[in-house]
């Protein structure tokens, strides 16, 4: 029976790793291109999780289709946040310092603002298949986390594509790898870096309609999840999107195995332990080069 | 030719900063901070004539955190290292010195010293390890220091876990209870902004502020920028942990949703930011203003979230339109009243 426990968890840890992938990605793109590390990034899932819900609860919507919806709403907001406040920020001299306080701040913002107009009260949309599940043996795989995970991947693979095969996925590539040298070669940066930063907004609102049906919500739990998406971006590299998405299945795997062996409390400590781990041993992650950001 | 006597060069440009040192002090108004102390020790004579304790409450928890403050900018104002995550000395200050008098009945204000001492020994080690890393990736390291502490205070039984414990209410008649913290906050209060006065005109305190101009030109400069890093994280956590100390004792509840909220730790960064990284008199202006903020917030308009919600706004708005700060700002100017410049 120890077996299909092993592979039981197993499966749980990597459902659950396609949600966090998703979350961890538009973090990753945004800080590769903007060197912003985006602290406000899970207050804004959470957003995207508000919109899911109300759309749920009140017109009966499925999460599935308010994502795009919620991708094209927080792509908006993106853009709006991108012109208002990180662009004036651009020729800050302690550019990067500034950008995480910036964000640290527009994430109490957010998480203020959806406590006033929800309260802390925890919510979850619960269609059909959230609760329901599929066996496989003894195995079984809960169909809300197989299907958020197949979403979630969908879209981080149209992400990927669109990267490297596109005009403009090339001159966002360009921009993370060298900034002042995409600029020579004509690349326009600041279009770039709006795009990109609209991009990762929007993915956050699209990881929001996934998460909202997988975990229960309220405006505070922003910060755990902070923590957990940190951990991720740090352990595959800063700005690496592949290395996220793998940092996200590792991470989620091991907190899986830790939960079975040690107990639910110490699984998120995973992601926290591991994140200090990484700084300490190897600061540029998996897939980073950035040795000086470290 | 004519010899160059080293020592008589060093002696000439030691006595021309001597003679800087002695025209800066000259319009310094050491006078103001002195009567603000001998204000705020006198203010408790007003409960002989009515119920003020709202009043003393109020500079009571403004006082604990100009101490925090001052703390925190030993390391984010003078070393540039910004910590989100200090209320965790916060919360080891006030369960040290609050299960000490749950267990021992040793008053937390004979032990805060030592409090501050137990925050910043655990500065120390966790310095050896965060400070490996600077800019983004220390901020978040510090972050998910916060959230570490927090599941192992929730879950240590020993400490109560996520319920707490309750401490003893001391017996004094409720116009002068709060009284003993009260003077013990002023008083770690005034030592905490002499003391960040002291450490910024030192040669300590000169390595601090070379690193955070450039860490690898100081390096190069001889400082040993581990060290003084390190130094200056045991330093801040010391002042918060002593802060943390009496929190306790005065609340009559030690919690980890007191000590490990992020407000905690947001407010003695803001404080800083608002009132002027790295300047002496910032974070006490800092700290008078958000307090009255929070209040007004809180008292007035009744919910945490808006609170929260203006808290960040606030911080946002200082960043991207004050990033000096108050006193940075009108020192910039030239416009800093001599009340103020307490650097």
């Amino acid at each position: 029976m120890i077996m299909a426990d092993m592979v039981q968890i197993l499966v749980l840890g990597l459902a659950l790793g396609g949600v966090y992938a998703l979350m961890g990605s538009g973090l990753s793109l945004v800080f590769g291109v903007m060197r912003i590390v985006n602290l406000a990034h899970p207050s804004l899932v959470m957003v995207g999780a508000y919109i899911a819900y109300w759309a749920f609860r009140l017109g009966g919507v499925d999460p599935m289709i308010t994502l795009p919806v919620a991708l094209v709403i927080l792509a908006a907001t993106g853009v709006l946040l991108y012109k208002l406040v990180f662009e004036r920020e651009a020729r800050s001299a302690k550019y990067s310092e500034m950008t995480v306080l910036l964000t640290f701040a527009l994430a109490m913002v957010v998480e203020g603002a959806l406590g006033t107009a929800f309260t802390n009260t925890q919510r979850v949309t619960s269609p059909d298949y959230a609760t329901d599940a599929f066996f496989i043996g003894s195995v079984f795989i809960p169909k809300g986390q197989l299907y958020s995970g197949i979403v979630s991947l969908t879209i981080i693979s149209a992400l990927a594509l669109f990267l490297k095969y596109s005009a403009f996925g090339n001159a966002i590539r360009a921009t993370t790898q060298n900034r002042d040298a995409a600029e020579l070669l004509g690349v326009n940066v600041n279009l770039v870096g709006l795009v990109s930063f609209a991009i990762g907004i929007g993915l956050a609102g699209a990881a929001g309609a996934l998460v909202s049906f997988v975990f229960s919500f309220f405006p505070a739990k922003h910060w755990e999840w902070i923590a957990i998406l940190m951990s991720l971006v740090v352990l595959g590299g800063m700005g690496s999107i592949l290395g996220t998405v793998l940092a996200a299945f590792i991470l989620s795997v091991i907190a899986a195995y830790v939960g079975f062996f040690f107990g639910a409390t110490w699984s998120t400590l995973t992601f926290f332990v591991a994140l200090f781990v990484v700084l300490l041993v190897r600061p540029q992650g998996l897939f980073g080069e950035k040795p000086e950001l470290a | 030719m004519p010899t160059i006597d080293t020592d008589d060069i060093l002696e000439q440009r030691r006595a021309y900063n001597e003679s800087l040192a002695q025209a800066a002090d000259k319009t310094r108004a050491v006078w103001f901070p002195i009567a603000i102390m001998a204000a705020l020790l006198a203010l408790p004579a007003l409960q002989f004539v009515g119920n003020y304790n709202y009043l003393i409450h109020l500079v009571l928890f403004t006082a604990s955190y100009v101490v925090m403050a001052s703390g925190w900018n030993v390391l984010g104002g003078f070393t540039g290292y910004i910590s989100l995550g200090h209320n965790v000395f916060f919360a080891v200050g006030g369960y040290f010195a609050g299960m000490a008098f749950a267990r021992l009945e040793i008053s937390t204000i004979i032990l805060a010293p030592v409090a501050g001492l137990v925050a910043g020994a655990l500065g120390y080690l966790i310095g050896l390890i965060t400070l490996r890393v600077r800019g983004p990736s220390f901020i978040i390291s510090s972050l998910a220091l916060v959230m570490i502490f927090r599941i192992f205070f929730e879950n240590w039984e020993f400490v109560g876990g996520a319920a707490g414990v309750a401490l003893k209410a001391n017996s004094l008649p409720v116009e002068w209870a709060k009284l003993p913290y009260y003077y013990a906050f002023i008083v770690m209060a005034a030592f905490a902004v002499w003391a960040s006065y002291r450490i910024k005109h030192s040669k300590f305190g000169l390595g601090l502020r070379a690193i955070s101009k450039d860490e690898i030109k100081s390096e190069s400069a001889g400082i040993n920028t581990r060290f003084y890093k390190v130094m200056a994280f045991a330093i801040s956590a010391f002042f918060v942990g002593m802060a943390g100390a009496v929190w306790g004792e005065y609340l009559t509840y030690i919690r980890p949703n007191i000590f490990l909220i992020i407000l905690v730790s947001v407010n003695m960064v803001l404080m800083c930011i608002l009132g002027g990284k790295g300047t002496i008199a910032g974070p006490v202006i800092g700290s008078v203003l958000i307090v009255a903020f929070n209040e007004f917030f809180v008292a007035t308009l009744g919910a945490s979230e808006i609170n929260i919600l203006a808290t960040g706004l606030i911080m946002m708005l200082c960043l991207m339109f004050f990033p000096l700060g108050i006193v940075g700002t009108l020192a910039r100017h030239r416009k800093l009243p001599r009340v103020l410049n307490w650097d």
